[in-house]
């Protein structure tokens, strides 16, 4: 039984349409991401569910019951920013038992469910810290245990690991996931990083312009991107334009403009067709000789960037264009800039797409 | 328990909250606003009234017969009673009826009674009269006749009728009207406004030449005694200004009716009223520019000094033109504060002729002008004018100097490295300080507290604790309901205008909040006293609470409304996704974070409210708050009680900013 479920909604604010006719299940105890550029609706989406902005048309349901209609404070929904919301003039424990009080619980229950939430994420010694002597680890879990204790089943977490440090946020990222699923709670989480949506989701919805472009699981998101958008959106990608000149069952032809031909993989579409093929720098290999003949182009290195464990790769082809490529730093060192270099792509790796309505540039902008 | 919560279910659901927004609104808008700027509408209806008769009208010989309270065979009367517009003043007498008749001699006459019972006459005038001819008039004033007798004490002026040997009629009646002669009242309002204006010019000039240095030692610089030095700036705001006029007078001025008590150095008005009116707004100078100076990133001028500019260069070429901003808001605060201000004009006027009648002295600025007609009461039309002007040259005001500063270009793009550089080292900086030092001693601190000496050194005279008293509780009484009514609708106004829905709403009232800051205080009174006149509502208490709620209102909300915007809205929107209702938010969430800005905002009421004199004396013809009260004591030349009036309201004023200041301190930690 789908928890919520929204159909055709839609925000319009002045002439910006926000929310563009979504519709969009979640499945009780699932983790949801909703990856997208920025000004894509992510957190606009968010507050509609919340009940924190009205939207224009369409509904929202939880549990089969109509919801939009109803004030925040009466949807089960807890919505919380990148720092959680801890009151700052409250403790751990008069945070914690703020949505009971707000019901206003009888006291012995609150104090039950106060002290088995506060337990359940290890704070209860804590309970009279304040919000800003909590690690940050501490502080989520603080805000996971008064979400719960709110009797809140639904979590929507607005870039809720935004505002810490790198390291912090790898770890917490895990620690988060672990605590909704351990609670049985079903979370919406709004991020950007697309790492950190692949690493933490149980399922992707991509969003662009309002629209919901792609609904898939991290690892067909990242293997199967439904746009040449998604598929440079989630780790960069280097794009081909030309016309499929020849196709099979597990493979396909593309011959570009200078007349280049690309074998990539498995298309729908007709031999003929204007189509884009891109594959992700990752599995863009450089080569010091020539191994094969196929996907096989000669360039130049023209500029070298460290990244740590990576280094990025600018490559300029002999025939014209620039390829990008990302190696393991380990092996980096034997290409050096200046040297000339093979780059090849394996076919399988290189998907095709459509040609887009406004162009590829035009679909690669991110806002 | 569950009627509680059943009221409490009330207050939450939307469409009550709408309703006391709504409320609030209406009130806002109905109460504060519409009655402010009410007298606007007098530009419509009334020009034609200005250049009344009320100083010639034979027809209403009430004016002079109430305030003489005559019809006798000698009517006595004080100075202040005269109708004298300082310039040269008629009397003309009507005889109506003797017991006699015959030729008749009307004299006037200044005296002095002295200790043994004697009369010391300093002026004399007489003129005949026959029974039930036309009146007759005469010359009884001047200013200088007015002059020669000033500094000698309290007179007595005297209007006899004789008969032509001399002999005193026992019983006579007479309409006796008194005439300024050449000053129509257009005249008056016209030099008023003109003193007005360029008074608050030049106050806010020095104010900024004194105030800048000030400013950027508060912000850039670290010394010893800086703590105290920025609470001794805001010491003239803790005095209510009636006590301020008085002490600055009695500290600069020559002072007739009690000589060698200060400096004694000026007797003319037009200083002595700049003097008094730099030392409450310079304050308010020093506040905006230092407030915009802490914004301003450290870094720009540390680039520009590593980039070889001395440091007057990089003050006058980079950090000035950040912070127009700042400069803004100093110099309407500075013009709108000496603009408005009244009861320290009068109180400072009357120091220097004392005895003689607040619509009779030397100089008047518009609010003064407007304090006194409205004492004397039948001067509405004139008061219409003065006021509208007063609050159309505010509002304009406000305009033009937010277009000026931000478009105008100053000159500073060229630099002069030579003279600069030369300015910025050696002696000339540490000048600059010390001058800024030195201004603010010798002319704030000292002239303000010079009135606590007062007390030890001038003679005591009896006090009537009675009157001072009954001032006092009516003074707490008003500042105490307005603080009241301003939190109850001030914070849902502020809440509005800062997170409520419909943004253009907010953005119009955010604008008209300012409205009556702006309006100087008398006009807003005699604004509020029309609009509750035109639907006959003239209770006096009632008449005075709603003008000063007019003018703390913006007080509390511009508080309240910072406070909150400050404050991140997703703590209350998680409260509301947790299960609260907005009244609990309220309660829990956004209350604690603003309390202290509520309590701030109601202290500033509190206090603006026990110092406030334009507005009051404008609104009602006789209300007794203590201001008022001392304002009274000063022009009657009773002076010890007044300093002791004022001693006791500084201190309680000055307790109340005390904690103003650890309660803002503690909400900054």
């Amino acid at each position: 039984m789908p928890d919520i479920k929204i159909e055709n909604l839609k925000k319009v604010f002045g002439d910006l349409v926000a929310i563009d006719n979504l519709s969009l299940e979640v499945k009780d105890g699932e983790y949801l991401t909703i990856l997208g550029p920025t000004g894509a609706g992510k957190t606009t989406l968010l507050r509609l569910i919340a009940g924190l902005t009205k939207q224009t048309s369409g509904s929202i349901s939880i549990n089969g019951e109509r919801v939009d209609k109803l004030p925040p404070e009466e949807r089960k929904v807890t919505f919380l920013s990148q720092s959680y919301s801890l009151f700052p003039h409250m403790n751990v424990w008069d945070n914690t038992i703020f949505g009971p009080i707000a019901r206003g619980w009888e006291p012995e229950k609150v104090n039950i469910i106060g002290r088995e939430m506060l337990e359940m994420v290890h704070l209860y010694d804590r309970k009279d810290a304040m919000p800003n002597e909590l690690s940050g680890g501490m502080q989520q879990r603080n805000a996971l245990a008064r979400a719960l204790c709110a009797d809140a089943k639904i979590l929507l977490l607005d870039e809720p690991l935004r505002a810490l440090d790198a390291r912090l946020r790898l770890d917490l990222r895990y620690e988060l996931k672990k605590l909704v699923k351990d609670m049985g709670m079903t979370a919406i989480h709004v991020t950007h990083d697309q790492e950190e949506a692949l690493t933490i989701s149980d399922r992707i919805i991509m969003l662009k312009d309002g629209k919901v472009i792609q609904s898939d699981k991290p690892h067909d998101m990242f293997n199967k991107p439904a746009s040449p958008f998604i598929h440079h959106f989630i780790g960069e990608a280097n794009f081909v334009k030309g016309k499929i000149t020849k196709k099979s069952n597990n493979d396909c032809q593309i011959t570009d403009s200078i007349g280049r031909i690309y074998t990539a993989a498995k298309t729908s579409q007709e031999v003929g067709a204007n189509a884009v093929a891109g594959i992700k720098t990752e599995f863009t290999v450089i080569e010091k000789e020539q191994k094969d003949q196929m996907n096989t182009f000669r360039g130049t290195v023209d500029r070298k960037l460290f990244l740590g464990r990576f280094t990025d790769f600018e490559i300029i082809l002999t025939d014209g264009g620039i390829v990008h490529a990302r190696l393991p730093s380990s092996i980096a060192h034997k290409f050096v800039e200046g040297s000339q270099v093979y780059v090849h792509y394996s076919p399988e790796r290189l998907l095709v797409f459509p040609e887009p309505e406004k162009g590829l540039k035009a679909e690669l902008e991110m806002m | 328990m569950t009627l509680v919560k059943k009221i409490s279910d009330i207050i939450s659901k939307k469409s009550t909250i709408k309703a006391w927004y709504g409320l609030v609104i209406f009130f806002f808008i109905c109460v504060i606003i519409v009655p402010t700027l009410f007298v606007l509408s007098y530009a419509v209806t009334g020009w034609n009234d200005i250049e009344g008769t009320i100083f010639t009208d034979p027809a209403d010989p009430a004016q002079l017969n109430a305030s003489f309270g005559m019809a006798g065979t000698n009517v006595s009367f004080h100075s202040w009673d005269i109708i004298d517009i300082t310039q040269t003043t008629v009397l003309e007498a009507n005889v109506l009826y003797t017991d006699l008749s015959g030729p008749y001699l009307l004299t006037f006459q200044v005296y002095e009674m002295n200790d043994d019972g004697t009369e010391k006459i300093y002026y004399e005038q007489s003129q005949g009269f026959t029974n039930g001819s036309d009146p007759g008039s005469f010359i009884i004033f001047s200013n200088d006749t007015y002059n020669s007798i000033t500094h000698v004490g309290p007179v007595t002026q005297n209007i006899t009728l004789a008969t032509a040997t001399g002999e005193y009629l026992d019983s006579w009646e007479a309409d006796l009207y008194l005439r300024a002669g050449d000053r129509r009242p257009m005249d008056l309002i016209w030099d008023a406004m003109k003193i007005s204006f360029v008074i608050a010019t030049i106050v806010t000039i020095v104010d900024f030449i004194a105030g800048l240095p000030m400013a950027w030692l508060m912000v850039r610089k670290e010394f010893r005694g800086k703590k105290y030095l920025d609470i001794l700036i805001d010491m003239p705001l803790a005095i209510p200004t009636a006590a301020l006029g008085f002490s600055t007078a009695l500290f600069w001025a020559v002072t007739p009716a009690i000589p060698g008590s200060g400096l004694g150095w000026t007797s003319s008005p037009f200083l002595l009223i700049i003097l008094l009116h730099i030392v409450f707004s310079y304050p308010y100078m020093v506040r905006s520019l230092t407030a915009i100076l802490h914004e301003i990133d450290i870094n720009y001028e540390t680039a520009a000094q590593t980039l070889g500019a001395p440091p007057l260069t990089v003050a006058r070429t980079i950090t000035l033109p950040l912070f127009r901003a700042g400069l803004v808001t100093g110099i309407i605060l500075c013009f709108a504060r000496s603009l408005s201000e009244t009861g320290g004009t009068m109180a400072a006027l009357a120091m220097l002729t004392p005895w003689l009648s607040e619509l009779a002295v030397p100089m008047q600025t518009g609010p003064t002008l407007i304090g006194a007609w409205k004492h004397a009461g039948g001067f509405e039309p004139q008061l219409a004018f003065t006021a509208m002007l007063l609050v159309m040259v505010s509002l304009v005001l406000l305009v033009i100097v937010k277009i000026v500063i931000m478009k105008f270009k100053l000159p500073l793009r060229k630099v002069m490295p030579g003279p600069e550089r030369l300015l910025s080292k050696g002696l000339f900086p540490k000048m600059k300080d010390l001058l800024a030092f030195v201004f603010m001693f010798v002319i704030l601190i000292i002239p303000s507290f010079f009135i606590v000496s007062f007390l030890f050194t001038g003679t005591p005279t009896p006090v009537d604790w009675g009157s001072f008293w009954s001032a006092m509780g009516f003074s707490f009484l008003v500042a105490g309901v307005i603080t009241v009514i301003n939190i109850l609708f001030g914070v849902p106004l502020a809440i509005y205008i800062v997170r409520g829905t419909n943004k253009t709403m907010s953005n119009i009232l955010d604008v008209l909040v300012n409205v009556p800051l702006i309006v100087p205080t008398s006009a807003l009174g005699v604004s509020l006293g029309m609009f509750w006149g035109s639907m006959n509502i003239n209770v006096a208490i009632f008449l005075v609470i709603s003008a000063h709620l007019a003018f703390t209102f913006p007080l509390i909300v511009r508080n309240v409304a910072g406070a909150l915007e400050e404050l991140d809205p997703t703590y209350e929107e998680t409260a509301r996704t947790l299960g609260a209702r907005p009244m609990f938010v309220f309660k829990k969430v956004m209350y604690p974070s603003i309390k202290f800005s509520i309590l701030a905002g109601a202290i500033m009421a509190f206090t603006r409210s026990l110092g406030e004199t334009g507005a009051t004396l404008s609104v009602v013809q006789n209300a007794n708050t203590v201001p008022v009260y001392i304002v009274g004591l000063v022009k009657s030349a009773s002076y010890y009680p007044a300093a002791l009036a004022c001693v006791v309201l500084i201190v309680i004023t000055f307790i109340t900013m005390m904690i103003m200041r650890y309660i803002t301190k503690k909400a900054e930690r």
